[in-house]
């Protein structure tokens, strides 16, 4: 709080709420709605959990949850170890060409969704071979569409330790630079890698695009499920809604303690 | 031998290389060279974009999305930076709450947003209902299927990643600069006029830009609430290479062209604004 403010300490305090409200006026109301069997007057009817309790029998369902799991884990995976390995041959061997991985790091974040899924798709979908195959396509096209965020993480990362001196004082002790690299600066980025590649979990699970325009419904993960459910059902598909918003939030909460603890070291 | 090694370590690039050819950069290729390229066959043909420009429903698309776009970003901004300076003049526990709550909903887009305004402002949704007991005709009437309509889902996901973006951009506005204001007589609405505006102008264009951006490429939420049937960018890319009808990769690479340009564009235009601002706020930083 400021001293010597003529205002009252409050006075940020009724717009916070006002729209923290305005924010969360339409999740809070879902929420009800999934808990309720009835809801067409101002108050809703019968309290019941029915929904949630069928929802977890489904199997589609579960599936749907497995698969945005491995859409997260493999496209993260591959990103994290494709960008640590050049950002060890650019630092170590070749710092002139890092400008260039930059680049080619960033320009994912101006093409968007729309534009590299239906490029992806046009471009492999006729292939004879593997890469014409659906989940090989959204692999590689989440890949690249978490490369600017990762790409920061680690960067950000190595700015806070001094690369060359460990990997001096470790070529001293008898390591090779590849040792070095990955057993002395990765352990010590590692917090940063975490942190975006939490952000990055956070992208993928909340994609709808990618996977609508380049699997289609062959391969129902759960933004799928909730948008198939949506229009046959919608007490079912407010259940499943509560069930993406709580890992949405969670994914949220965890990120966000892993960057504020990060910012409290610095 | 050194050298023969160092070039070995160059095959630590060749994944990334590989990732991003394959998946970035030819698709990329593609989209350009397919825009210039008649839907069927080969050639060079600059019809695809005579087409986008001629035709009724592209134009609309052209002008909806930007018209969406620049109105969301601005609503976006304009509660962002309440929101900012409440969090700025609240420090301690309500702007820690504050703050977590914008991280929480900043991840919250897409189906599952379309879906909960249909709940809340859909034909049968919860709000309208109210508003039909109220009598409250602008609630009672409410059609979220509709450009105006669902530009309230826009502002929505604009406002949590605004305020983000512009927190930090606060702690450049020294609260000295509000006591010198205050004791030469200088009023609230002045100071922020005349200071806070000018020292804030890069980090608000900087934000337009990106909200710009995240509004002009919003697909999910649309086709959610509306399907094919309405007419956006993103909607008519996506359309003419899965469409249920017939595949235009030329008419869509043309339509993907123009919005990365349009993207382009507005980032050169916010740069430029800012620039004007800068030298000032340079200028102050070598003098402190």
């Amino acid at each position: 709080m400021r001293k010597g403010s003529k205002n009252s300490p409050h006075k940020g305090i009724l717009p916070s709420i006002v729209i923290m409200i305005y924010l969360l006026i339409p999740l809070v109301v879902t929420v009800i709605y999934s808990l309720f069997r009835k809801w067409t007057d101002i108050v809703p009817e019968g309290f019941s959990l029915g929904a949630y309790g069928e929802l977890f029998a489904n199997q589609e369902f579960v599936q749907s949850i497995g698969r945005s799991v491995l859409l997260c884990i493999v496209p993260i995976a591959i990103t994290v170890g494709i960008i640590l390995l050049a950002m060890f041959a650019t630092t170590l061997y070749f710092p002139g060409l890092e400008k260039y991985v930059q680049m080619i790091c960033m320009i994912p974040y101006t093409i968007q969704g729309v534009i590299l899924s239906v490029s992806i798709l046009s471009l492999y979908v006729s292939s004879k071979t593997f890469l014409s195959n659906r989940l090989v396509m959204l692999f590689g096209a989440y890949s690249v569409i978490i490369m600017p965020y990762i790409y920061q993480g680690i960067r950000n990362g190595m700015r806070t330790i001094h690369v060359e001196t460990l990997i001096d004082a470790a070529q001293m002790l008898g390591c090779t630079k590849l040792y070095a690299f990955f057993r002395i600066i990765v352990p010590n980025i590692i917090s940063s890698v975490i942190a975006s590649s939490l952000l990055a979990v956070g992208i993928i699970f909340g994609d709808y695009v990618l996977i609508r325009n380049l699997a289609g419904t062959s391969y129902q993960n759960m933004q799928i499920f909730l948008y198939q459910t949506m229009k046959s059902d919608s007490i079912k598909a407010s259940a499943v809604f509560v069930v993406i918003m709580c890992i949405t939030f969670l994914i949220a909460a965890v990120t966000l303690y892993m960057n504020r603890r990060e910012k409290n070291r610095k | 031998m050194r050298a023969k090694k160092t070039y070995i370590c160059l095959a630590a690039l060749i994944p990334f290389l590989l990732v991003a050819l394959l998946y970035e950069i030819l698709p990329l290729i593609m989209v350009m060279i397919n825009s210039f390229q008649p839907d069927q066959g080969s050639g060079f043909t600059l019809g695809n974009y005579t087409t986008v420009f001629t035709k009724l429903i592209y134009q609309k698309a052209i002008i909806n999305s930007i018209k969406i776009s620049v109105t969301s970003a601005v609503i976006g901004i304009l509660i962002a930076f309440i929101g900012a300076k409440a969090v700025d003049d609240c420090r301690g526990r309500m702007s820690y709450f504050f703050t977590t709550v914008l991280n929480m909903v900043s991840n919250f887009a897409g189906v599952p947003l379309a879906f909960a305004y249909m709940i809340l402002l859909g034909n049968a949704g919860w709000m309208v209902h109210v508003g039909q007991r109220l009598g409250l005709e602008g609630l009672a009437n409410y059609n979220l299927y509709t450009s105006g309509g669902m530009s309230l889902i826009y502002v929505y996901f604009q406002i949590p990643l605004a305020t983000l973006l512009l927190i930090p951009a606060f702690d450049g506005i020294r609260k000295e600069w509000q006591e010198a204001n205050a004791l030469l007589g200088g009023s609230g609405v002045g100071f922020w006029w005349h200071v806070g505006l000018p020292v804030l102008m890069p980090s608000i264009m900087g934000t337009f830009s990106v909200l710009f951006a995240n509004a002009l490429a919003a697909y999910a939420t649309v086709y959610a609430l509306m399907m094919n049937n309405i007419s956006l960018l993103p909607i008519q890319i996506a359309g003419s290479y899965v469409g249920e009808i017939q595949i235009r990769k030329g008419l869509g690479g043309a339509l993907s062209v123009v919005m990365m340009i349009l993207m382009v564009c507005m980032i050169l235009i916010t740069n430029r604004i800012s620039r004007i601002y800068e030298p000032t706020s340079r200028k102050r930083g070598e003098c402190a």
